[in-house]
């Protein structure tokens, strides 16, 4: 009785010590990488093949879903249990102020591959400070899409370069759309809404709300603020808007219905009016956007302090925002690179059914190549909520914009000082 | 009889008491004699303790501080309730949410009670599908009734606007206007728990007792009558409980305007609705100091008017 149970006792913890070891020897070999990102903002292929690229490196790759700015924002208020690589929006600017909490990717070797990048698109990463706390994934570069048929009908051209050439400034934009809604006697409307006129007029500029010491200077005459707010409420004016807010089901079935001409969007748009509008496949083209060029979203990637390995995860992202693979991933997933070589790149020319067989890589290429480097502050975010809130007020409410104005303003004023 | 009693020697018990040498250690020893039990029910103190009691007075703290919910906390004195005092937003929201709760609880309990009072009808059959048919909303997603109501009360292509133009009405773009945001989330709020209420009632409804009834039938009264000098009073603590649930519970309207209009409430701040504020001060704009103070304001808010409805509907005190 006695040796049965030593015998088995023994045999028991034998096996409790192989197990043990098989499960300890690979990971003293593999280090693995924890990721976050969401749906569509990396390629999941290619986060696969950097595993093959880097023998002994295991990537734990997590696709965060719902509110993934709340939840980073939770886990670094935590203090640990992060990840190692997580990706940001173009809320990047909001985590300055926690630079210490994410490696300086110029520490770990971010200088070699500055030139490789479009230079606006990389200092969106870089903190007033000097610090780089996050690398380029995709760009948003923005222009005009609209539809070829209903410009036509109307009298307006309709070929890219003619759109760009007569469709110059909002102005002549906005011109233009009331000689297409008397064509078709305001059944179709020139544009979506307000609130993406005043967002894409902001855009293009370098001046929006803030210096880079963080001074407010949206009240100044050279920032875009005033401007934008004033072409918005003249789109609002002239009655061009279809009040349909973006990626809403309302934007969907109005594009569908072809009950929108036209509007001003970056270039991930594209994947989103493809998937709203199929039944207006091959109507659609894109011109170089009234007003100049653009750029609005795009994500980065960034490395945070509690990482383990620093530098194996940056050799890593490096590797995966490499000119070659932003091509791969532009053409599998339409992410748009961030990579000056990767611009000109022949993938850039493939025509697109949708777009009736335009190449409209060209048009975005083009886009990208003219974005002013902009800096955007912690509380753009916040400031940009205020001001929408007051303009659909003025679109959908007819609340005076002279007052809508001041109203914005003094909640500015009132939110800088919290 | 009287005599005898008055006449008895003291009480036997009092002796039979016996006096604690050390009362100190009562408390202690107590516990300790029933530890096992206290054991036992110790698994809901704890948890209470953890998810319950820190969080609540963890608000209280940081609703003195300034924190946007990664860098260090300051102290921030009362600015936060200053603040929340002086935003017009903040009162917005406070209005936006009376009047989706005055839209929405009214119709709800007097359609609760019609319902309640139909499935109490001798005549009604199925009653037990009824009251599962009627209950039902009440355990369903609510972000999928959200997102239902949603393309029902579509701008230009929504069922409604759909239902309008066969009677040859024009459109209206539902969610493009204050009140029919605010019309939208009522009637969501009301279509969710007009059947709690009404199943609540039913059982308030069957505890009068039938003899009350019969009474009232053979002194000539009218149903009305009946229904009003009968049925109301005898409901009134039940009718009380359903209020001031349906006050905390209007009070707390979020998930229906953040999924139907998002986190900023949709035109001019329409379905912005107090708990939607507190949310996107905390949660999209990172004043997490500022989110625990606009808490505070709302639970202050919510007390008063639990007591506003107490006092309203308990009446003249117990007169009758």
């Amino acid at each position: 009785m006695n040796i049965r149970r030593t015998v088995c006792l023994g045999l028991l913890m034998l096996i409790m010590v192989i197990s043990g070891c098989a499960g300890t020897t690979p990971t003293e070999k593999t280090k693995t990488l924890t990721l976050w990102y969401w749906n569509r903002s990396l390629d999941d292929d290619l986060i696969k093949a950097a595993e093959q690229q880097f023998p002994g490196i295991r990537i734990d790759a997590q696709k965060i879903g719902g509110d993934f700015k709340s939840k980073l924002k939770t886990t670094l208020a935590a203090g640990s249990g992060g990840p190692d690589i997580v990706a940001f929006n173009d809320w990047v600017a909001e985590l300055f102020t926690s630079s210490d909490r994410f490696y300086d990717l110029y520490d770990l070797g971010a200088q070699q591959i500055e030139q490789d990048f479009l230079e606006w698109k990389w200092r969106l990463g870089v903190t007033p400070g000097g610090e780089m706390i996050a690398l380029p994934i995709d760009t948003g570069p923005t222009a005009l899409f609209y539809r070829a048929d209903l410009f036509e009908e109307a009298g307006l051209p309709s070929d890219p370069d003619e759109v760009h050439e007569q469709l110059a400034t909002w102005d002549q934009y906005f011109e233009a759309g009331q000689k297409l809604q008397e064509h078709f006697d305001n059944k179709v409307k020139m544009l979506d809404n307000i609130n993406n006129i005043y967002n894409q007029v902001n855009a293009q500029s370098d001046r929006i709300y803030f210096n880079p010491d963080d001074t407010f200077i949206g009240d100044t005459a050279d920032s875009s603020m005033k401007t934008a707010w004033d072409l918005a409420v003249k789109a609002a004016e002239m009655k061009l808007s279809a009040n349909a807010s973006t990626q809403s089901s309302e934007w969907n079935a109005a594009m569908n219905n072809g009950r929108i001409a036209s509007f001003v969007g970056a270039v991930w748009m594209k994947e989103i009016l493809m998937q709203a509008a199929p039944d207006t496949s091959g109507k659609w083209r894109v011109a170089r956007g009234p007003g100049g060029d653009g750029n609005n979203g795009g994500s980065f990637l960034a490395i945070m302090k509690t990482s383990k390995y620093p530098q194996e995860a940056f050799d890593v992202i490096r590797w995966i925002q490499n000119p070659e693979n932003q091509i791969q991933s532009f053409d599998k997933m339409n992410l748009f690179p961030s990579a000056t070589k990767a611009l000109d790149a022949p993938v850039m020319s493939k025509p697109e059914a949708f777009f009736g067989n335009q190449a409209t890589g060209e048009i975005f290429s083009a886009s990208a190549m003219n974005v002013k480097p902009a800096y955007f502050g912690g509380k753009h975010g916040n400031l940009n909520g205020i001001v929408s809130r007051e303009l659909s007020s003025v679109a959908l409410e007819g609340k005076n914009p002279d007052k809508a104005w001041n109203d914005a303003l003094a909640r500015v004023k009132k939110e800088l000082l919290r | 009889m009287k005599n005898s009693m008055l006449n008895h020697p003291a009480p036997p018990e009092q002796k039979a008491v016996p006096s604690h040498p050390r009362p100190k250690h009562r408390l202690t020893s107590e516990i300790w004699k029933h530890r096992k039990e206290y054991l036992a029910i110790s698994p809901f103190f704890i948890v209470f303790a953890i998810f319950g009691l820190f969080p609540i007075a963890f608000s209280m703290f940081l609703s003195f501080q300034k924190w946007d919910g990664i860098g260090e906390m300051t102290f921030n004195g009362l600015n936060n309730y200053q603040f929340m005092l002086t935003d017009p937003e903040f009162w917005k929201a406070v209005g936006n949410t009376l009047l989706i709760w005055v839209y929405s609880t009214i119709p709800m309990l007097f359609f609760a009670l019609i319902i309640a009072f139909l499935l109490n009808a001798a005549f009604v059959r199925f009653r037990t599908f009824f009251r599962i048919g009627y209950f039902l909303p009440n355990v369903t997603s609510l972000v999928a009734v959200a997102i239902v109501f949603g393309t029902l009360f579509s701008n230009n292509y929504g069922l409604l606007n759909y239902v309008l133009s066969l009677f040859g009405i024009p459109s209206v773009e539902w969610l493009n206007k204050t009140w029919g945001i605010q019309l939208a989330v009522s009637v969501m709020v009301i279509w969710r728990w007009v059947g709690y209420n009404a199943i609540i009632y039913l059982a308030g409804l069957q505890s009068i007792p039938s003899v009350l009834y019969e009474a009232a039938k053979i002194d000539g009264a009218s149903g009305i009558q009946a229904f009003f000098k009968i049925t109301i009073p005898n409901l009134r603590p039940i009718i009380l409980f359903t209020v001031i649930t349906s006050t905390i519970g209007g009070m707390q309207v979020f998930t229906e305007p953040q999924v139907l209009v998002g986190n900023d409430g949709g035109v001019s701040g329409g379905g912005l609705t107090i708990v939607l504020y507190l949310y996107r001060e905390a949660f999209v704009h990172n004043y997490f100091g500022y989110g625990a103070a606009v808490g505070w304001g709302m639970f202050v808010l919510i007390a008063l008017f639990s007591i506003l409805n107490w006092r309203m509907v308990q009446g003249k005190p117990s007169n009758d």
